[in-house]
């Protein structure tokens, strides 16, 4: 994807990240947790133009689950409380044991999408998620038997290298579909320099999704909207609307987005286009 | 072991249905993922994995 795909008038996908698995309320009151909180979240996204919602799940104190059982009871009232939106389901999880992260796999209907984090990264000052090639391998295999499209998480440059690695050791569906994170720490340093980098970088064909952190989430959508990628917003990833003014949902940050690309010119797709340009069945 | 530095509180002015993790050394509530470390889950251990606990380690009753 390019500046070319921007001049082609391609719409784009917006993902909503309602939830995450990192901070919660005490980063933000307005962060949904439950899985009424999280379907309301989702609902207001779709309305506002979202066509993928990224969720992780929580326990009743905010705190991460990782259980299939935890995901059905999210993922069935979002489906209750949203129109079309597909569901992209988290495999993310920071230390957890590996049998556990391919668990949000493993709900009835399973996911559309999932996330697959392409290699490690550190957390805190004494925590790395591993995301060890094996791991990679196995998480692809069973997305691949469940029928579920892969969102490929690079969350660093090197992480790219992993994508090409993946695409040697297996044979993935056009397009790939790749996220390119931005941020502190182990992730890309949030330069324009090193988002072109990237995006001239990326798999032949390969479709991105831009991701942001904190203060570098508008920024970072809006160079996705203009080189022709995808954007993805939310509280996840940033908890603020501006500086010193924290969000007020999921669906105002969404709504933001939606009118940037409106304002540069790129329609925002529907589900069933995100489900067309994603090669997901309908 | 559960970190002796945790406790459970009601987070003030969110309706939030269950008391969360606070740190009594950091003297705020923890992320979730933070939680998971305090409460030693999965391979984690607060003595080891916690930055927090060890610079406060000699204020807790083990």
């Amino acid at each position: 994807m390019s500046y070319e795909d921007f001049l082609a008038d391609r719409p784009v996908i917006v993902t909503a990240a309602l939830t995450g698995g990192v901070h919660g309320k005490e980063a933000n009151p307005n962060v949904p947790e439950t899985p009424d909180e999280i379907a309301n979240a989702a609902a207001e996204a779709e309305a506002a133009g979202a066509s993928v919602v990224h969720l992780h799940a929580r326990e009743p104190n905010g705190e991460r689950s990782f259980s299939t059982a935890r995901f059905q009871e999210i993922a069935d009232a979002v489906r209750a409380r949203t129109d079309d939106v597909i569901l992209q389901h988290s495999t993310g999880g920071t230390a957890a044991p590996d049998e556990l992260r391919a668990q949000p796999l493993r709900t009835d209907p399973a996911p559309e999408m999932a996330s697959l984090d392409m290699g490690p990264l550190n957390r805190y000052d004494r925590l790395t998620s591993e995301n060890t090639r094996g791991l990679v391998d196995d998480l692809y295999d069973e997305m691949v038997e469940r029928g579920i499209k892969p969102e490929l998480e690079v969350f660093n440059n090197g992480h790219l290298n992993e994508v090409y690695g993946l695409l040697e050791r297996r044979e993935l569906d056009s397009p790939v579909y790749t996220t390119l994170i931005f941020g502190p720490g182990t992730l890309t340093r949030p330069t324009p320099q090193n988002f072109l980098t990237l995006v001239d970088d990326l798999p032949e064909d390969a479709a991105f999704n831009t991701l942001g952190f904190g203060r570098h989430q508008l920024p970072f959508a809006t160079m996705g909207i203009l080189f022709g990628g995808h954007v993805r917003v939310g509280l996840e990833d940033n908890v603020y609307y501006r500086r010193g003014q924290l969000a007020e949902s999921n669906a105002q940050l969404v709504e933001r987005v939606v009118a940037v690309a409106r304002k540069l010119g790129r329609e925002v797709a529907s589900p069933s286009q995100a489900r067309d340009m994603l090669g997901l069945d309908a | 072991m559960t970190c002796p530095l945790l406790v459970y509180r009601e987070l003030p002015n969110v309706d939030a249905a269950e008391p969360r993790a606070y740190c009594t050394a950091a003297e705020e509530f923890v992320q979730a993922m933070r939680a998971d470390i305090c409460n030693d889950r999965y391979a984690l251990e607060h003595g080891r994995d916690c930055e927090i606990y060890r610079a406060h380690a000699d204020e807790a009753d083990e």
